[in-house]
């Protein structure tokens, strides 16, 4: 059987593989020597839709070594995949850790979250790496980037809303990992100007590569993917569903 | 009344045998948590036997050089104190690995923090009720047997006799500090060699598994998993408990010795000792340590059948002041009625027939306080701690550079609190008093050392729990418990600080009545000359001795963690499936490589400790010793105390930073956090404890040699 992958982060790249995506994910962040030991998300695709895409070479190509190993991994394409995969066709997202646990999150409606506090920051993962505040809720946001009214926009977007602290108690901040490291006066200023009715600033970059400080604890409310055809939630689990069903993975993404 | 020290003594024994084969009665739990722990005590076992072997044939060198250079009873009781010391580090040892997984077996049964601590504390308490016995045990043995039987005791032979060489001593003094020379070799070697392989193990599994690899604390895809886990029942409960026997005895011997010289030196300068008085100033340590022991057997009685509550810190402070309080009462009782009807007044108990007692009771209340100022510069509760956190967003730098401020600061206090504990128990009941404040200190040790081994016990069965993959909530407990450990263990070792502080002025107070020898004739002034050339050379060199014993360890620790983690990153390298969880690690080359590096790194400071006052003083001759002694003591002690601090906040600062604190887990603090930790290991846990004995070895080697080296060295002769 062929699995089709849509890895999002920390590239862009659509790939055919024999493992399933537990197996997948493990092989991508551990075994394959081009990138070992580094976190990945990617959704899982139903092939086949109307695109670009060789799918019959992935047919003919994504077969099983004559040692009977399966393939593990066959590039499609690396560039612009997230832009030309229909909603319809995504299927769950994974949250890979550095050492190949997978957490899956399930797609969902979006709504407004619960705890908004009329602003947010959003740390974008795909096609573009910037961190931004904004006061769009996720799907303001998300049809804000990809509108034709601005300069700044691509057709599709994955990103995450990322937990907000107390950015005058860093000591208290939680367990937020190396996001907030650098820049925090910086990122009171960003924050004060979207916050500011004053200034009216829907977003304010923080940084415009803020990739390698992203880690899965602080993820808020999920991960989004939005493109014209709407936006999708990949909820992140509460706290307590991560410790009562992915315990290890918890572990691995330094959430307990 | 003596008759109460062989009581307690058994009566520690047997209930320790009942708590043990209680433990083993209990369920291991599935099939998958025995056949880890099953690893874990193969581990552990292995490495016991390999170390015991190398000390037996060590042990045999020393007994036999005592028998010909000294006397076949200090060879008698010099192996009877190493087999003491063996056993109870032994038995420590392996209640500990029958413990770890029954205890995460009721933890994951019960759900229930409190009776998990309690059968985590049953395991604890079989190895601080054989501290106990054991050297009691030990003790009782050379006094009734020597000391009664051969007449050693008897006033007429509390004086020098020559044997065949032309050496003279008392001989009873040489025959304890025979028994405390056994006991602190083997603590040496325990220490030294169990701290070698769980630093080892520790980094190696922390610096490639968690943070090249990513890999979680006790992740069975660690290959060094399990050697980290053998680390902790051979560093942390087999090492400590021969530390603290070593200490316990080391305490008692230095009064016995000590009322056994006062004796001499009165009784030369005319004063008035009656015969009763001296038999009691001997037997009264062995006396106070039995009611002392029958306490803690009332403190962790008290722990073990009551219904204890969700609060395992609170539960454990009960149980220790509980033996505290005991032993407070009974020993003060035993006091009055011991000294009652004795003409004091030669002996120095100037504030009347308690005065012991007092200086015990300051020995406790110094011990307690070094212990909170401990805790308060290591405890992530407090300001230098969280400094230190702070510290780390700036880089892995400043979080070393404020550690080292916290450990360097955290000195003088202790020292303060040591130094007028020591004024006042001289002022009570002079040097006597002085070895009395250091045996108060340790009154009551089966209960801190009951304590201190639930700690790594509690540890284990968190790693058991993780690699088994029981529930959440049973590591959540294990980890509780093992945190309460941390704190605990942090005032245990200022016990053991302050009480090897104590019990090496005694020693040295010996030391300078053995080198005045039969030639004392007119009593002895008790004074080190340091104006003499050789005294403050000695002093010097004595001074630089602990730095050059630390770094010895260090570099130890060091090669062998270098080695494992090069075998760690090589079977990850080979075989990708351990990561992806296909493959099972290679653990028993990881324990081989821990434990034959500390098998071959342990026997250069051990030997350094034994050789160098040996060796110095048949050179340079006893003045030189002396100058030696008082360097070693005061650099050591203030090197354990920064070492011991430095260490416990380095690694409570990265506590701090996983509880929340400046970004948490992942954050460039973490990082720099963990580096701090990693370097602090060695420091707390192989270096710090070491130097306790480090003192205390080369006291008693000097005060029994002192008779030989003062009449040939290689200066005299010119």
């Amino acid at each position: 059987m062929i699995y089709y992958y849509l890895t999002v982060f920390p590239m862009e790249a659509l790939i055919a593989s024999e493992l399933d995506p537990k197996a997948f994910g493990s092989y991508m962040a551990t075994g394959s020597r081009k990138g070992s030991a580094e976190q990945l998300i990617f959704i899982e695709i139903e092939g086949g839709f109307e695109s670009s895409f060789d799918w019959d070479f992935a047919e003919k190509n994504c077969v099983s070594h004559s040692s009977g190993e399966p393939k593990h991994s066959l590039y499609l394409s690396i560039y612009r995949v997230l832009e030309n995969t229909p909603h319809s066709a995504m299927k769950s997202m994974f949250l890979v850790t550095k050492d190949g646990r997978t957490l899956q999150m399930y797609k969902n409606t979006c709504k407004v979250p619960g705890n908004w506090k009329g602003y947010a920051m959003y740390q974008e993962l795909c096609p573009v790496l910037p961190l931004v505040v904004s006061s769009l809720n996720p799907q303001q946001f998300g049809e804000y980037i990809i509108s034709d009214n601005d300069k700044v926009t691509v057709p599709a977007i994955v990103f995450a809303d990322v937990k907000l602290i107390n950015l005058d108690d860093f000591e208290n901040s939680g367990n937020v990992g190396s996001m907030y490291d650098r820049n925090l006066a910086h990122m009171k200023d960003c924050v004060d100007s979207v916050k500011s009715e004053k200034k009216k600033k829907l977003t304010k970059t923080v940084d415009r590569s803020f990739s390698s400080s992203f880690s899965y604890q602080i993820i808020d409310t999920g991960v989004y993917a939005a493109s014209s055809e709407g936006i999708i939630l990949y909820a992140m689990p509460t706290r307590e569903e991560l410790k009562q069903n992915h315990y290890d993975w918890g572990r691995s993404a330094n959430i307990f | 009344m003596t008759g109460l020290i062989i009581v307690a003594a058994l009566a520690a024994l047997i209930f320790a045998a009942i708590n043990f084969y209680g433990m083993k009665r209990r369920d291991a739990g599935t099939e998958k948590m025995q056949e880890i722990a099953a690893s874990i005590e193969e581990g552990a076992d292995a490495f016991i036997k390999h170390e015991y072997k190398i000390i037996a044939v060590v042990a045999a060198g020393i007994a036999i050089l005592l028998a010909i250079v000294v006397s076949w009873y200090s060879a008698a009781s010099f192996i009877l104190g190493a087999f003491m010391s063996a056993s109870a580090g032994w038995i420590g040892m392996k209640i500990a690995t029958i413990s770890n997984v029954r205890v995460a077996n009721e933890a994951r049964n019960t759900r229930d923090i409190g009776k998990t601590l309690k059968v985590a504390f049953q395991g604890g308490s079989v190895m601080g009720l054989c501290v106990g016995g054991f050297a009691l045990l030990g003790l009782y043995i050379i006094y009734m047997v020597f000391g009664k039987g051969l007449g050693q005791l008897k006033p007429e032979n509390l004086s020098f006799h020559k044997n065949w060489l032309g050496i003279s001593d008392i001989p009873f003094t040489m025959t304890v500090s025979s028994y405390a020379l056994g006991c602190s070799v083997i603590a040496m070697f325990n220490r030294v060699g169990g701290g070698i392989f769980t630093k080892a193990a520790d980094m190696g599994a922390d610096l490639v598994g968690k943070t090249e690899a990513g890999i979680p604390e006790d992740d069975p895809r660690n290959p060094a998993t399990i050697a980290d886990n053998v680390g902790d029942n051979v560093g942390d409960v087999a090492g400590l408990g021969s530390d603290l026997l070593e200490s316990y005895v080391g305490s008692l011997i230095s009064a016995i010795v000590l009322a056994a010289y006062t004796f001499f030196s009165a009784r030369n300068t005319g004063s008035a000792i009656s015969e009763s008085l001296v038999s009691k100033l001997v037997s009264y340590p062995l006396v106070f340590a039995a009611m002392g022991l029958f306490s803690s057997i009332l403190g962790v009685l008290y722990l073990q059948l009551k219904k204890v509550s969700k609060n395992p810190h609170k539960e454990l402070n009960r149980a220790t002041f509980a033996g505290a309080g005991f032993t407070l009462i009974s020993t003060g009782i035993l006091t009055w009625f011991y000294f009652s009807g004795e003409q004091i007044a030669p002996i120095s108990f100037n504030i009347g027939t308690l005065s012991p007692w007092v200086c015990a009771v300051l020995g406790i209340v110094s011990g307690i306080l070094i212990g909170q100022m401990a805790e308060r510069y290591t405890s992530y509760d407090f300001k230098p701690t969280q400094g230190i956190a702070a510290a780390s967003r700036e880089g892995a730098a400043l979080t070393i550079t404020q550690g080292m401020a916290v450990g360097l600061t955290s000195v003088i206090a202790p020292v303060i609190t040591l130094g007028i504990c020591i004024i006042a128990a001289h002022a009570a009941a002079g040097l006597y008093g002085v070895a009395m404040a250091a045996i108060g200190m340790l009154s009551f040790v089966t209960v801190t050392v009951s304590v201190d081994t639930y700690g790594p016990i509690a540890d284990n069965a968190g790693g058991i729990s993780e690699m088994a993959k029981l529930d959440p909530e049973v590591r959540e407990i294990t980890d509780e418990l093992d945190a309460v450990g941390n704190t605990t263990a942090a005032i245990g070792k200022g016990f053991a600080i302050g009480s090897a502080a104590l019990a090496a002025l005694s020693l040295f107070a010996s030391y300078l009545y053995a080198q005045a020898g039969e030639d004392s004739a007119g009593g002895i002034d008790l004074i080190l000359n340091m104006v003499n050339t050789m005294t403050l050379v000695g002093a010097l060199a004595g001074a630089a001795l602990p730095y050059l014993f630390s770094g010895i360890l260090i570099e130890a620790v060091a090669n062998a963690a270098r080695k494992m983690v090069q075998e760690v990153r090589r079977q990850f390298a080979s075989d990708p499936g351990i990561i992806t969880g296909e493959s099972k690690p290679d653990y028993k080359t990881c324990i081989s490589i821990s434990s034959a590096g500390a098998l071959a790194e342990m026997k250069i400071p051990a030997l350094l400790s034994v050789a160098t006052p040996l060796v110095s003083g048949f050179i340079f001759g006893s003045e030189f010793v002396g100058g030696l002694l008082i360097g070693t003591t005061l650099s050591a002690i203030m090197l354990a105390l920064y070492t011991a601090n430095a260490g416990g906040a380095w690694d409570n600062a990265k506590k701090y930073i996983e509880h929340g604190h400046y970004g948490g887990k992942g954050s460039d603090a973490h990082k720099a956090a963990v580096i701090g930790d990693t370097v602090g290991d060695p420091l707390k846990d192989t270096v710090g404890p070491s130097l306790d004995i480090l003192i205390k070895i080369m006291a008693v080697v000097s005060l029994i040699s002192v008779s030989i080296f003062s009449k040939y060295n290689l200066f005299s002769l010119f």
